[in-house]
């Protein structure tokens, strides 16, 4: 009992410290995301599927913003073509001003705005160029939610199964199973990432990767097993036998697979990973919770075992397609 | 500790065999890879341009030119402008010059790169060659392609690689428009929709809908929720006689889009990225042969 | 060292059907959920698998005797990798619209458990011709695996096979979305279930004929 108790509250302290980690990443990404091109220009987001909108540090002249030949709204990738814009609105305080354009805005594609020649108190404040982000950190989380429920590597992606079917009898073993797996996914993809921008890139070695990243892979778990098994032995105890389970496990090949096909940058990658991880766990966790109750459930002689299992399975595939499409941000 | 030197020596030896063998399979495959991947390219192009049955073929597609247009975008501290790769003539030979055009669609400058249209097809090797002409402090970015055929001196299509992005990730298709810019014909690459949903888009039912589209019809062209007719999509999959087939054809000539059930959005997404990537290329090109016809540009497109 | 005692074929026979190795030992399961749409997909993934599996398990034969048994696993790791990137390169290059619609299962087939347990298994302890046979074996019970679940899928949700129309009209077209997979896996399994509590039974009631 009293070593059970040891457990949680190492748990626990391991997952405070992570999270601590995660939200100072969290600040400082938003920090990053407010920053803009022109000093005067305070922020420039996309509002609506139609509306753009600007906050300046100062009120800017009525007039300057009644001309509509002062502003221009380009998607990045066609300099050439402007976006109609049909009306301009500013505020009563004459802080923020609203563009509206004619046709729907791809929030996916970075818009570039130009204001000619600001006029504010009478004092021309130069033109700005300003470049319209969907606002990144929406982006991470989309990709972290992405990996997580909508692309969940179990039941979209159908990756990882053996490990999935072998491991989620019962509640505690799929959570065990479900954070060592996270770890490790989460090092062994940043490594391979790594690995993979800074030396296989460079050197037109991309063949090589399959080798590369199994090898990480299987380095990652040794090295986690080893400092485990020094760091906190009763930790090792609880979830050492679950890493050796991780290098059968596709999905940890498959996510520095897929990081390396879509170069993502370290930030996208650390998401995507994680995601990937939280999602076994989801998965895990949703199927151990059915399959515990499917012990006392009358099933026909054949079916017992892993076939009801993969019913269930398709069950909740079936469920999870219900998110498929959905964006957030 | 001799155990460990022979471990060593194993792994080192094993790895070293594995690393040889890889790597010589690389080098065997990779030529034909890119030769494969030129010939799916130019068989998908070929397949688009080639008439049906009904219609007389004007051209035998091996009689056609097709030469390259690559547009990329390049910025010059806060000035943008556009390049155009564009083959042009040059004493015996084809080579690809890059004019340099402003927002305004007026020539700014015109750099020789002596880039042939074999080596042209590389990206790295126009990447460089790019770099070169501009020198440090002008960026150029690649944007896309536009491929133009001709027959003999008159041009007969354009083709228009190019991507949007579908319901789940992007979906890559190629698009053939005639010289009035009607639509040819569609054809989805490569895409990652639903298998049995939206991944019916590479299905001749829903991609010959626009085939035959006028350029004034793309641009007010709707996804509709209404089922396909059953003699309309008889028509779609070309399993009707040769007699019938024109006055379906004509019949259901101006139809909107019927959307695949079950798949309305990513039948809209190629709706609308069909329009956009074919609008912004009708723009684009007029703009071109103003400039090339204007500054008397010896090009061959 | 045991060296088996059966006959080639007998290793054939017993990877096809009774160590079927996606129905019977339930191993590699991702494609035959993921990509078991078409029958095509199954014979592509199939021919991928048998090329890893009998080149995996003669190079482990040939060399077994030099393996040093504390490195084992990654030499095992190391062989199947290499001829992994091998089959993928070559797919790559000459089919590359087949490659393509099998997406990353061709590199995954080194994270596939079927292959390694087969070389810990059986490769390191047999000669060169078993392990050959044995390795055939396993690699046409999965691509027999693949195919019959391709056969399924593709005709009862698109009502045609290889690519003919053989219907002419799709009975369920719920057999071809993506979640349908883990259905027929585990219809498939029973069906086999089924078929080995009945077989057996009848074995004991003739032995108390």
């Amino acid at each position: 009992m009293i070593k059970m108790f040891d457990h949680k509250t190492h748990t626990s302290a391991l997952l405070n410290h992570y999270l601590r980690i995660v939200t100072f990443f969290i600040c400082l990404l938003l920090f990053c995301g407010c920053r803009t091109e022109h000093r005067f220009v305070k922020k420039a987001v996309f509002k609506d599927t139609h509306e753009i909108m600007i906050t300046f540090a100062g009120p800017v002249d009525e007039a300057w913003a009644a001309n509509m030949g002062n502003f221009s709204v380009y998607e990045k990738p066609d300099p050439d073509i402007l976006s109609d814009i049909r009306s301009v609105v500013l505020s009563p305080d004459k802080m923020t001003l609203t563009l509206h354009t004619e046709e729907p805005i791809s929030q996916d594609v970075s818009h570039k705005v130009v204001l000619k020649e600001i006029i504010a108190d009478g004092v021309s404040q130069g033109t700005a160029y300003l470049t319209v982000n969907k606002l990144y950190i929406g982006y991470l989380f989309s990709i972290l939610m992405g990996a997580m429920i909508i692309q969940n590597f179990v039941f979209s992606k159908y990756l990882g199964l053996c490990v999935f079917f072998g491991t989620s009898r019962k509640k505690s073993t799929a959570v065990g199973m479900g954070v060592t797996f996270t770890i490790v996914i989460v090092a062994a993809s940043l490594m391979s990432w790594f690995f993979y921008q800074f030396v296989l890139k460079p050197f037109r070695l991309d063949y090589l990767q399959i080798v590369v990243f199994i090898g990480l892979v299987s380095l990652t778990v040794q090295g986690v097993d080893t400092i485990l098994r020094k760091v906190n032995p009763a930790l090792f105890s609880a979830f050492g036998v679950y890493l050796v389970l991780v290098i059968a496990n596709c999905i940890v090949i498959a996510v520095p697979l897929i990081l390396a096909d879509n170069e993502y940058n370290v930030w996208e990658s650390l998401m995507l990973a994680l995601g990937a991880g939280l999602g076994f766990l989801i998965a895990l966790f949703l199927m151990s919770s059915v399959r515990e109750r499917l012990e006392f459930a009358d099933i026909p002689e054949s079916y017992r075992g892993l076939p009801i299992a993969f019913i269930v399975a398709g069950l909740f595939a079936l469920a999870f397609m219900g998110f498929s499409g959905m964006s957030l941000f | 500790m001799k155990e460990i030197i022979k471990i060593t020596v194993a792994l080192t030896i094993s790895c070293l065999v594995a690393g040889s063998v890889m790597g010589g399979v690389f080098i065997l495959t990779a030529k034909a890879k890119k030769q494969n991947e030129h010939l799916n390219m130019q068989q998908t192009m070929f397949g688009l341009l080639e008439p049906e049955p009904p219609q007389k073929s004007e051209f035998s597609t091996a009689d056609l030119n097709l030469y390259n247009v690559y547009r990329y975008i390049i910025e010059d501290n806060d000035k943008t402008y556009l390049g155009y790769m564009v083959p042009v003539k040059q004493d015996t030979r084809t080579a690809y010059d890059l004019l340099i055009i402003d927002l305004k669609g007026k020539l700014t400058d015109q750099h020789k790169l002596d880039l042939l249209p074999e080596a042209a097809r590389e990206e790295q090797d126009r990447g460089t060659a790019i770099a070169n002409a501009l020198g440090s402090q002008k960026r150029a970015k690649y944007a896309d392609t536009m491929i133009i055929a001709k027959l003999n001196d008159k041009r007969v299509a354009y083709l228009l690689p190019g991507e949007f992005p579908g319901f789940k990730t992007f979906i890559h298709a190629m698009a053939a428009l005639d010289a009035d810019f009607n639509i040819l014909g569609l054809e989805i690459m490569a895409h990652e929709e639903d298998p049995g949903l939206g991944g019916e888009i590479e299905k001749k039912y829903f991609k010959n809908q626009f085939k035959g589209k006028t350029f004034e019809k793309l641009r007010q062209l709707k996804v509709i929720k209404e089922p396909l007719p059953e003699e309309y999509r008889q028509y779609l999959e070309r399993k009707i006689s040769q007699e019938d087939m024109a006055g379906i054809g004509k019949k259901y000539q101006d139809a909107d889009i019927h959307a695949i059930t079950g798949a309305t959005i990513s039948s809209s997404c190629v709706t609308n990225g069909l329009k956009r990537m074919v609008k912004k290329f009708v723009y684009r090109i007029k703009i071109l042969d103003r400039v090339i016809s204007e500054k008397d540009i010896h090009s061959v497109i | 060292m045991p060296v088996t005692t059966k006959t080639n074929k007998q290793l054939f026979v017993n990877g096809l059907l009774n160590e079927n190795p996606i129905f019977r030992l339930a191993l590699s399961m991702c494609p035959a959920v993921g990509i078991s749409t078409t029958v095509m997909n199954g014979i592509l993934l199939g021919i991928a698998v048998l090329f890893v599996q009998v080149f995996s398990s003669c190079t482990i034969s040939l060399i077994k005797n030099h393996i040093h048994p504390r490195i084992r696993i990654p030499t095992y790791t190391l062989t199947i990798a290499t001829w992994v990137t091998v089959i993928d390169l070559v797919l790559a290059a000459y089919m590359p619209v087949a490659y393509k619609a099998m997406g990353i299962f061709v590199r995954l087939i080194v994270a596939f458990a079927i292959i390694t347990m087969r070389l810990e298994v059986f490769a390191c302890k047999n000669d060169f011709a078993p392990s050959f046979w044995d390795g055939m074996g396993m690699g046409f019970g999965f691509m027999f695996g693949m195919v019959v679940l391709g056969a399924i899928r593709e005709i009862l949700g698109m009502g045609t096979l290889l690519g003919y129309d053989i219907l002419g009209f799709r009975p369920l077209l719920f057999f071809v979305l993506p979640a349908a997979g883990f259905f027929t896996v585990g219809f498939m399994m029973a069906i086999f279930n089924y078929a080995e509590t009945l077989y057996s039974r009848r074995r004991k009631e003739e032995k108390v004929v």
